[in-house]
């Protein structure tokens, strides 16, 4: 009796085992789709977008004359030049956006001093205020400055970032205070203990801070919208979504660039997908 | 020099830039809402809160609340319900598990603007939409074009790109459900809905909630989409808040109503964060 309970929960087991593995294939898949479609499409001829969507056959999602005309007519193309402009854009953000904020982030942390309660504040509520409602009336603001439709404009909002402070803050809180008590005994001042001391250990959250900010300048619209739409300052994003408001378009082309607007994300989380992850669950948990 | 002057020149950069780029214009917006273009007497005038009272007497305003309202009500239960199985789904022991998570995670590497594009292809009438409607003998639909299914169909595209984000936080929040609580559930003969209901539910309450304010916050300010996509329409069905200050600053040109309606908006956000906030705290003492 309890020999043939076993063998049912077992098999019941088994079955269980494969209808998970089945179902969580199937809704990986179809998340996948999209995508695909996209990249396979971005491998042909525009004008072979829709020649194979009705009915569904396997060459609506496979092709057996991949080519990579698209992605050379991309280099070519303002779409090209918008993409190199998002690269610089969010490249320069990183750099200097992380300098700025693990100084703050260290003076937060590590310094005691008068006030360090009211600044954070000033943090906090710095990152409630979602960015993309006050765009509006900064774009207004950058207009008065001459800010407008140049590189510096496009730059400036995503340096100073409430959550990459916050999570650096976090991570240099649990670096022990007697490093720094160590540090003053050997002569360094406070620039010494942060270059030398809590850079060097942080490695892996600067990582995810930078990844913070990259995202940010990566994936934003509404700002590059409002504030660079002139063709030497736009923004991939931007002239893709010109691209498909156009009456003719080319849809290799289209998804040619919609693959490497995604690629290029895509290869740095997967990249730096350990500190990425970390990253999410410090904001997530703590 | 001080410890206080060290702190603030570590600070200066961070800090200038938060109060420059997210709370003046904010202050700005607060300011210029108060105020009105006047061409009787050149300039503007102070009208107190009459912008927001004309706002609130304003049909399409009327009407971009409260699409905007259901449309929360709507996207945030259904994103977070999704998100929280997928997660409980790919932490099961199953085949392949890893790689069919990553798929659905695989999406949030497209920028907004992206996914609208080839969604924009994908919800065509001759687009892969229809063709995967016509695979399963469902007559064809309009997607965009209908105001019936406009505001479904953004919720799609969108859930698409979030749920495999906000499935990442719970699935770092189930990973730390110690598993012999599991086993213990087990022994007791609890059953796998009920395990699901009273061992992981209320564990991961905290990651929960985090992504509960995190999500209803991004999705008060969802802008590409819509722009692209739909212009708001059809008859105003997908214009949702972001999108009506874009229109009422840019198209209508009435700077001082679209700054009323930017505080409208982040008010609205920091309530529901409050909110929310207080509800979890409140059920944390109970």
């Amino acid at each position: 009796m309890s020999i043939m309970n076993k063998t049912s929960t077992s098999k019941r087991r088994t079955l269980g085992y494969i209808g998970l593995s089945v179902l969580g294939a199937c809704i990986g898949l179809l998340f996948l789709l999209p995508l695909w479609w996209t990249f396979v499409n971005s491998l042909r001829p525009g004008g072979d977008t829709f020649r194979f969507l009705n009915p569904l056959q396997w060459e609506t999602f496979f092709t057996l004359t991949p080519s990579l005309d698209n992605y050379v007519e991309l280099l070519s193309s303002d779409l090209g030049l918008a993409t190199w402009n998002s690269i610089f854009v969010s490249t320069v953000t990183v750099i200097i956006g992380l300098a700025i904020c693990s100084m703050a982030a260290f003076a937060l942390a590590a310094i005691p001093f008068k006030g360090s309660g009211v600044v954070f504040i000033v943090v906090v509520v710095s990152f409630l205020i979602p960015f993309d409602a006050i765009a509006i009336p900064l774009a207004d603001l950058f207009r008065d400055w001459n800010l407008q439709n140049t590189y510096t404009g496009l730059i400036l909002p995503g340096l100073g970032n409430g959550m990459a402070i916050f999570l650096l803050r976090t991570f240099f809180l649990a670096i022990p205070k007697d490093l720094v008590e160590a540090g003053r005994l050997d002569g360094l001042g406070w620039w010494g203990i942060f270059r030398r001391i809590y850079l060097p250990l942080s490695v892996p959250s600067l990582i995810g801070a930078g990844l913070t900010l990259f995202l940010f300048q990566w994936q934003s619209y509404v700002w590059p919208l409002l504030n660079g739409t002139d063709a030497q300052h736009i923004l991939g994003p931007i002239a893709l979504s010109n691209l498909q408001g156009q009456f003719n378009v080319d849809y290799g082309v289209m998804f040619a660039g919609s693959i490497v607007l995604t690629v290029i994300p895509l290869a740095i989380i997967i990249g730096f997908q350990r500190y990425f992850i970390q990253s999410v669950t410090t904001t997530g948990l703590k | 020099m001080s410890t206080m002057a060290v702190a603030f020149a570590f600070l200066a950069p961070a800090l200038i830039s938060l109060v420059v780029l997210r709370i003046a214009p904010a202050a700005v917006a607060l300011w210029e809402s108060l105020f009105r273009e006047s061409f009787l007497r050149g300039g503007t005038v102070f009208v107190g809160l009459e912008n927001y009272a004309d706002l609130f007497g304003n049909a399409d305003f009327n009407n971009a609340l409260l699409v905007t309202l259901v449309f929360s009500a709507i996207v945030n239960p259904l994103q977070i319900g999704v998100s929280f199985l997928l997660a409980v789904l790919y932490t099961r022991r199953a085949a392949g598990s890893k790689i069919w998570r990553s798929l659905v995670v695989l999406p949030i590497a497209v920028p907004p603007a992206v996914s609208a594009v080839v969604w924009s292809v994908i919800y065509r009438p001759d687009g892969l939409g229809n063709s995967f409607l016509a695979m399963l003998g469902l007559p064809e639909q309009s997607f965009l074009t209908s105001p019936q299914q406009s505001l479904a169909s953004i919720m799609v595209l969108l859930s698409w790109i979030g749920v495999g984000y906000w499935m990442l936080f719970l699935i770092a929040g189930i990973n730390d459900v110690p598993t012999e609580l599991y086993e213990a559930a087990s022994i007791d003969g609890a059953s796998a809905w009920r395990k699901l209901w009273s061992v992981t539910f209320p564990l991961v309450r905290r990651p929960l909630a985090f992504v509960l304010v995190a999500d209803t916050v991004s999705n008060f300010l969802i802008f590409a989409p819509v722009q692209i996509l739909t212009k708001g329409g059809p008859s105003g069905s997908t214009n949702l808040l972001m999108y009506d200050i874009y229109t009422r600053a840019y198209t209508l040109g009435d700077l001082n109503k679209a700054q009323a309606e930017v505080i409208i908006l982040v008010l609205l956000t920091l309530v529901v964060v409050a909110v929310q906030f207080r509800l979890l705290r409140s059920s944390d003492n109970a």
